[in-house]
């Protein structure tokens, strides 16, 4: 329908190269119809621009509104905790939700995994047996379980080419069900001595937490000075803003994370957990081949198959990566919570599925990142922390967090139908 | 080329169309009539304004988006909305049918004007309307079970379901966007005939292609745009084709096909005794094909519609399921096997799909990422996207391929057809193949850019690339072709020279005449149906 639609050459790109005199790559041949690499964002990167703009006008209204406590150190503190669960989910939600598929037993795996390691540290004494068991054998065993249910899905997906909606949401009533059996319908607690539960409710102590954030910061700006110089010797540049925008924007968020961090009490455990499976999850999907076949199934699936793409494969290890996600969270809840009930994580599939989508990841899918649904399971946290700080009932909560979904994607659908006539 | 005709009182005129996309001009001040029972071609390269055109005086651009003014009938009319075009008897047949595969015929012709039983509950009279189904269908000389879902019937017998559905609505101003880029040709007959009726009727007709052959054969008047702008026009005796196309593309465009000098290396590839089964009524089964292929040889593929070129080339690249093929295959003069795409690619074969939006390319994703699609295992050791290695690639084929866009980072989707099909042939070019198997590579894309894909067929066979070229296109075939296979219902008819090869040869292969003597098949595998 729209094969004559001119080309929008501005695309909306601001054209700030021209403006700061920046040298632009490969100007030096005119010729090139790829020519100009002006300053400009692609059609993603605006979506997720305008989300950072919405989470930092929803915060400034909570810090207005509760006289500054929602910018207290302790609350951020707690609220990027209380982000990690939906955030790892939510991670693994872009990759599925990418492939045009969607999870949702998440939720009831989350729990399912609970109940398994809670049985595991409580009656077969991994939680009263040292470190190794306490935290590292816990963690196997929540992780292959994850995994086990993930592959589960994947290969009905897989293999069979069923929609996924129908095969998590077969599991996701399953996997509740095998929870209760196991906990015989009633919670488990944890041993109080088992330092599982500092991995949910504990800190790194500052000076860790200085060396990790630094370090990492430090790393990563390096790869980055390193990875612009071995393309300017291949005569590829990354546009100077760009780099100098990522150095800048890593150091302010850095700083900013450990100024929140060290005035209270240091780096959550879990947040750790969070943006270690955040960073990797995005590289994946944006740097390596695994990553673009994810977007290329998703976009295309004939295209795929037909340029090589081993299709089953990525769809499989897609929805098996999500059952090892939903296994982390399941461990992250537990120990926070110290114990683990059938019932948990009610929910927990909306709430990743609507960060997600608040993050400019279509459904259709083929289109979206990661940082887009960090930053949505970040507005969603900010929205039930500011609300739970304005004392607002529960019940006004949640139609308020459903407009709030439905606002996000109609405000996108109408910038997108602008762009194309 | 007086611009008389925007002076004729004709049952429809447009004057003065003016519209604006953000930072571009699609239309400037465009202005044409077109008559009652005449046949008004537009022509125009993509991206020049037809089919903006169009949209405009359909409803599917509503009104304040465009200034200036539609007459019809001497009366002033804009409208809002498809729908106040068709009140207005304006139907446009679109280029990708806008029909529901799953419904019957007659549902898709009556769809939203049923005639009802009830007129209050709205319960369609099913027989009413399967009758009156049955009468259009008389009428135009079809013969088709309106009770069958739609998706049974061939791509020309929906396009005559989505024709009666207009002429249903009483339209009498009919707009035809490139009706014959997925008809065979004895489609394309029916078709011409049917607007020969349509006309006789007294019918307005617009037409739009790119077949200058088409053009030639039914318009009465031609009206040519160039960048929104109307360019030219008159009536087809005051115009030539090579005047049309220096119009349409704002230069004189020398000979279409490149002058091929073919320099034959060893053979390439060779496939024998390749058989496919039949998966449903749908997809014919393909029997004993044999052939082989020279390096630096262009072998044309030609055959009606359903004769199983697709599938031929389809089960050769590996992309039909291996249960249902069975051949043996010889790459470079070592046999081997191809059991998926992935195999295919390995041995050095690639195949530029006939549906680039469809199979070809995903649209939603950049230029860059499609570009190093099916090359990505080799820009990325360990698995790690190799971003210099990457852009490189792109800028290379970018060059070399003249496609045009703002930045890699684009989506292809915002691509002009002729660009997102170079393209999908830089995808393939990027593995280094040795044997290219193109199927449609020209449908749908503009003279301009039709040209420079000839001629970069023409430079990789050179390079020693073995290419095998599907097409509907029989001038195409014939203007490229060291050698022509003609498929005739999943089996090779015969295969032709070039200097055998002509429209007519081909023809009576293809359609099934006992080969006279200028056709007879002088391949080394001689096969028989």
């Amino acid at each position: 329908m729209n094969a004559e639609g001119p080309t929008n050459k501005s695309e909306g790109g601001i054209d700030t190269a021209a403006k700061l005199g920046l040298p632009g790559t490969g100007s030096s041949s005119p010729s090139a119809p790829i020519g100009d690499w002006k300053i400009t964002f692609s059609g993603m990167e605006k979506k997720i621009l305008s989300t950072v703009v919405a989470l930092v006008l929803i915060m400034i209204a909570f810090g207005y509104l509760t006289n500054g406590i929602f910018f207290e150190p302790r609350n951020l503190s707690n609220l990027l905790r209380q982000t990690s669960i939906n955030g790892i989910l939510a991670v693994g939600m872009t990759w599925v939700i990418l492939l045009g598929g969607v999870d949702l037993s998440v939720g009831s795996v989350t729990a399912l995994v609970g109940v398994i390691i809670a049985i595991a540290q409580s009656s077969w004494g991994w939680g009263t047996t040292g470190f190794v068991s306490e935290i590292f054998l816990t963690f196997l065993l929540a992780i292959g379980s994850g995994i086990l249910v993930g592959a589960f899905n994947a290969a009905w997906i897989a293999g069979l080419n069923i929609h996924s909606f129908v095969i998590t949401f077969g599991m996701m009533v399953i996997a509740r069900g095998l929870g209760l059996i196991l906990s015989k319908g009633s919670t488990i607690a944890l041993p109080r001595e088992s330092s599982l539960i500092d991995l949910g409710a504990g800190y790194i102590g500052n000076q860790a937490t200085a060396i990790i954030l630094f370090t990492s910061a430090i790393l990563y700006i390096a790869y980055t000075l390193w990875d612009e110089r071995k393309g300017r010797s291949q005569k590829s540049r990354t546009p100077t803003w760009r780099v100098i925008a990522k150095i800048a924007g890593v150091s302010v968020v850095t700083i900013a994370l450990y100024y929140v961090c060290s005035s209270y009490q240091g780096l959550p455990t879990p947040v750790l957990i969070f943006g270690f499976i955040a960073l990797l999850g995005s590289w994946i999907l944006a740097r390596t081949r695994f990553g673009r076949y994810i977007y290329a199934v998703g976009g295309n699936t004939e295209a795929a198959r037909l340029a090589g793409i081993p299709v089953k494969k990525v769809i499989f290890l897609v929805f098996a990566s999500m059952g090892t996600l939903a296994g982390v969270a399941g461990t992250i809840l537990t120990a926070r919570l110290a114990s683990a009930a059938p019932t948990a994580g009610a929910n927990f599939e909306l709430d990743a599925i609507a960060s997600v989508v608040i993050g400019g990841t279509s459904l259709k899918g083929g289109k979206g990142s990661v940082y887009g649904s960090i930053i949505g399971a970040l507005i969603i946290s900010s929205l039930n922390n500011g609300l739970n700080l304005l004392n607002v009932s529960e019940f006004y909560q949640m139609p308020l967090k459903g407009a709030i979904v439905i606002m996000a994607v109609a405000i996108d659908s109408i910038v997108e139908k602008r762009k194309d006539i | 080329m007086a611009d008389r005709f925007l002076f004729d009182k004709g049952q429809l005129e447009m004057r003065g169309i003016s519209m604006q996309f953000p930072g571009v001009k699609a239309l400037n001040e465009v202005n044409f009539a077109a008559r009652p029972g005449e046949i008004l071609a537009l022509m125009g390269e993509n991206g020049a304004g037809k089919s903006t055109l169009m949209k405009i005086l359909s409803g599917v651009i509503p009104y304040p988006d465009y200034s200036g003014k539609i007459v019809i009938d001497g009366q002033e009319s804009r409208f809002h909305s498809t729908k106040e075009a068709r009140n207005h008897g304006v139907a446009i047949i679109h280029q990708e049918l806008n029909l529901f595969p799953e419904m019957s015929v007659s549902e898709n012709m009556f769809l939203t004007m049923e005639p009802l039983q009830v007129k209050l509950l709205g319960i369609i009279d099913e027989r009413a309307r399967d009758r009156q189904a049955r009468r259009w269908l008389r009428d135009i000389g079809i013969e088709i079970d309106v009770r069958q879902p739609l998706k049974d019937l061939s791509v020309g017998n929906q396009q005559l379901v989505e024709i009666l559905r207009a002429l249903a609505t009483n339209a009498n101003i009919l707009i035809f966007d490139e009706p014959t880029s997925a008809l065979s040709l004895t489609e394309s007959e029916t078709l011409f005939r049917i607007l020969g009726q349509l006309k006789a009727k007294g019918h307005t007709i617009i037409y739009i292609s790119h077949r200058m052959e088409e053009v030639f054969r039914l318009a009465d008047r031609i009206v040519i745009l160039r960048d929104g702008q109307t360019v030219g026009g008159g009536s087809k005796s005051e115009l030539t084709p090579e005047q049309i196309i220096s119009l349409m593309v704002g230069r004189s465009v020398s000979e279409l096909y490149p002058k091929r000098s073919p320099q034959l290396g060893p053979e390439a590839f060779r496939v024998e005794n390749l058989n496919v089964k039949a998966r449903d009524s749908h997809s014919p089964a393909i029997r004993n094909v044999s052939f082989t292929v020279k390096s630096g040889e262009i072998l044309g593929v030609a055959g009606l519609v359903g004769s199983g070129r697709t599938e031929l080339i389809s089960a050769i690249f590996g992309a039909i399921s291996r249960k249902r093929v069975n051949m043996q295959i010889w790459v470079n003069g070592k046999k081997t096997h191809i059991y998926s795409p992935l195999d295919a690619i390995d041995r050095g074969v690639a195949l530029v799909t006939e549906d680039r939006k469809l199979t070809g390319l995903v649209l939603d994703r950049s230029v860059e990422e499609n570009l190093t699609l099916a090359a990505l295992p080799r820009i990325s050791p360990f698995n790690v996207v190799d971003r210099h290695l990457s852009q490189s690639l792109v800028k290379e084929y970018t060059q070399k391929l003249r496609i045009k866009a703002p930045n890699p980072g684009v989506e292809v989707r915002t691509l002009s057809g002729g660009n997102q099909q170079k393209i999908v042939l830089a995808k393939w070019l990027a593995i280094g193949p040795r044997v290219l198997f193109l199927d449609e590579p020209t449908r749908g894309i503009d003279v301009g850019a039709r040209q420079e894909i000839y001629s970069l067929i023409d430079l990789l066979a050179n390079q020693g690339v073995a290419v095998i070229m599907v097409s509907s296109d029989l001038p195409e075939v014939l203007g490229m072709s060291d050698r022509v296979l003609v498929m005739r219902e999943g089996a090779v008819a015969g295969i032709l020279d070039r200097n055998e090869a002509t429209q007519d040869s081909v023809m009576k292969l293809a359609a099934g005449f006992k080969p006279s003597a200028s056709s007879s098949t002088s391949a080394p595998m001689e096969t028989h149906s």
